[in-house]
């Protein structure tokens, strides 16, 4: 998917977690734009690695400061405590205007993910996203094996924490596969 | 006796040290070859001072990067979450000191002839210069030398810490490691950045990337994103620091919109890359580890001299443009109101003016700001934690860099001016978006 298409998915993505009350600072859209490729199946091109808070993307990261510097998000403050949180830009009407189709094309997938994602904090977009990575990097494993290796790969993760977050990315997999989001 | 601290005069820190195992590193072979490579490519074309190299940079960031890793480990300055993350004892301290300077004494010895300006087209694809200094750094020669050095220094970590978690995707970083690449690569406080603005603002003969490195380094400090439990670590300051911080970030974006992205330098970088790869075909660049040694930009420059007196050479065109002064002049700017019109204005206009004059005349220069730097934890007096962002009205108005520039032929230039007059309207208005 090129570069501008792309941005209006992520634009519809934040204004979608927004209208779920998420804090749509970095972490929940980094979280929100895995779960959107790697569960949704929706091509944004973006390597995701092990990093800050489970699965990162830096050409998300990348991206995000290039569309800020493009007009189509902008940051706010919320809370002096916290990092800013992604708003749309003033450019991001013009950018709605310019992909339509794409913006329908996807409508469902990026609901689904703001569903699913909306209300969670960075500790739970941590769980279930750590859970989904090694879902997609061990999918011949079991509940116990996954739920190990995530307390392995994040220790602050308990057992239980990690085999309820395995269960409700099942969860999620099993609306995808009854075509709630398509 | 022999003398153990090598003292280097340095342009901007008044000096470089080394210690005498230290001193190996900067006589070998991939080291010395950065005296060769220019930090800014062709831009002495245009601030004829920025004649300046990789090798002076690099002995710039080692010492920046040591200044910083003893403020970050100061017993005084270790409070927290931060104390589980620095490894404890003097033997490691010791250890990852070496480990950071060598990092970053090494962390540009994979650029290529010209630094960036070529990268992209002349070397094979999943190759760039981070992995050639990947290669250099695990060489027969370097590990040789890091193998002696007391105590050894294992070569995964210099890997890690000179080159940083985004371009070693295959690497899992632990938080220590993580904070040491970021002190070098990274996008708010590394010191390959602070470094590189000083000194190329020095050479260029601007004042436009000087900040008050003092104060900034000092107040550094290993903390937590958030007060939240669970935040990870990460470099911030202390609020006193804050406006020092802002500084670096409004040096970055007067350097690039003034030097690094200035339009004469950029056609002729597009020139240079044009000349290249004329000249190196199809082979392109060399990634065999002696071959790539061999070149530098000395080599580069020869051929280009003989290039531009000789018009039946591969690379007579783009050599002439660059060595006679006829380089590509700018047709098309992006602005504010054409961005409203359509955000792909400058590729619209590309795309017409390839149409209507041919794509060997025409050249799109587009690039966007990268890397997340305005959002660092913040430690105010009374010890919370803060967001940067929040806490500097300074940060939240920092400029991004956004450059859209379409380049045309200076022989075209006037008819392509009197075209584009007239069709402006025409090629600016988006067409209807097909079927994704």
């Amino acid at each position: 998917m090129n570069r501008i298409p792309r941005a209006a998915i992520i634009v519809s993505l934040i204004e979608a977690l927004k209208a779920k009350d998420s804090w749509c600072g970095e972490t929940n859209v980094q979280k929100a734009c895995f779960f959107l490729q790697e569960l949704a199946d929706v091509p944004l091109a973006l390597e995701f690695v092990l990093y800050k808070y489970g699965p990162y993307s830096f050409e998300l990261t990348d991206e995000l400061t290039s569309m800020r510097a493009d007009g189509f998000l902008a940051l706010r403050v919320r809370d002096p405590r916290y990092g800013p949180c992604y708003v749309p830009g003033e450019l991001a009407g013009p950018l709605r205007e310019r992909y339509p189709k794409t913006i329908a094309r996807y409508a469902n997938e990026v609901e689904c993910v703001a569903q699913w994602l909306g209300d969670k904090g960075v500790a739970d977009l941590e769980r279930v996203a750590t859970a989904l990575y090694i879902r997609k990097k061990a999918s011949d494993t079991d509940e116990d094996e996954r739920a190990r290796r995530i307390h392995d790969l994040k220790p602050h993760i308990s057992i239980s924490d990690a085999r309820a977050a395995i269960r409700e990315v099942e969860e999620m997999f099993a609306e995808v596969e009854h075509s709630m989001c398509q | 006796m022999a003398k153990h601290i090598h003292e280097i005069r340095d342009a901007i820190h008044v000096f470089a040290r080394l210690d005498s195992d230290e001193r190996k590193v900067l006589d070998s072979r991939p080291f010395q070859r950065l005296r060769n490579i220019h930090q800014l490519a062709l831009t002495h074309l245009v601030y004829p001072g920025a004649t300046h190299t990789r090798f002076e940079h690099s002995l710039g960031v080692m010492e920046l990067a040591d200044r910083a890793y003893r403020v970050i480990t100061a017993k005084e300055n270790v409070k927290g979450s931060a104390g589980s993350v620095v490894p404890p004892g003097e033997e490691a301290w010791g250890y990852w000191r070496r480990v950071l300077r060598m990092a970053a004494l090494c962390h540009d010895i994979g650029h290529l002839p010209f630094s960036h300006a070529a990268e992209e087209k002349l070397l094979p694809q999943g190759r760039t210069h981070e992995s050639l200094t990947v290669d250099l750094i695990e060489s027969d020669e370097m590990v040789g030398i890091w193998r002696k050095m007391i105590p050894p220094l294992t070569p995964e970590h210099i890997v890690k810490l000179a080159v940083g978690p985004k371009k070693l995707k295959d690497c899992i970083f632990d938080k220590w490691e993580r904070i040491l690449a970021e002190l070098i690569v990274g996008d708010s406080f590394g010191v390959d950045r602070m470094d590189y603005l000083l000194r190329d603002s020095h050479h260029a003969g601007v004042v436009y990337g000087k900040f008050d490195q003092f104060r900034l380094i000092d107040t550094l400090r290993i903390l937590p994103e958030t007060d939240e439990e669970g935040a990870e670590p990460m470099l911030g300051i202390e609020s006193g620091g804050l406006d020092s911080a802002a500084g670096l970030l409004l040096a970055r974006y007067f350097m690039y919109s003034q030097v690094y992205f200035h339009r004469v330098r950029r056609a002729y970088d597009f020139h240079l890359q044009d000349f290249m790869s004329a000249w190196l075909g199809e082979r392109g660049l060399p990634t065999k580890l002696d071959d790539f040694l061999s070149l530098t930009d000395n080599e580069v420059l020869v051929e280009m001299r003989k290039a531009a007196d000789d018009p039946a050479h591969v690379g007579h065109d783009p050599a002439e443009r660059i060595v006679k002064r006829k380089h590509s002049k700018v047709l098309y700017e992006r602005n504010p109101n054409d961005s409203k019109k359509n955000p792909e204005c400058g590729e619209a206009v590309y795309k017409a003016a390839c149409k209507k004059f041919g794509e060997g005349v025409v050249r799109h220069d587009r690039y966007t700001q990268k890397g997340s730097d305005v959002v660092f934890p913040v430690r105010n007096r009374d010890g919370r934690i803060v967001s940067s962002f929040a806490a500097s009205d300074v940060l939240q108005k920092v400029p991004l860099v956004n450059i859209d520039y379409v380049f045309i032929s200076p022989e075209k230039r006037p008819e392509a001016e009197a075209w584009l007059k007239q069709e402006r309207e025409n090629i600016i208005t988006p067409e209807k978006e097909e079927e994704p």
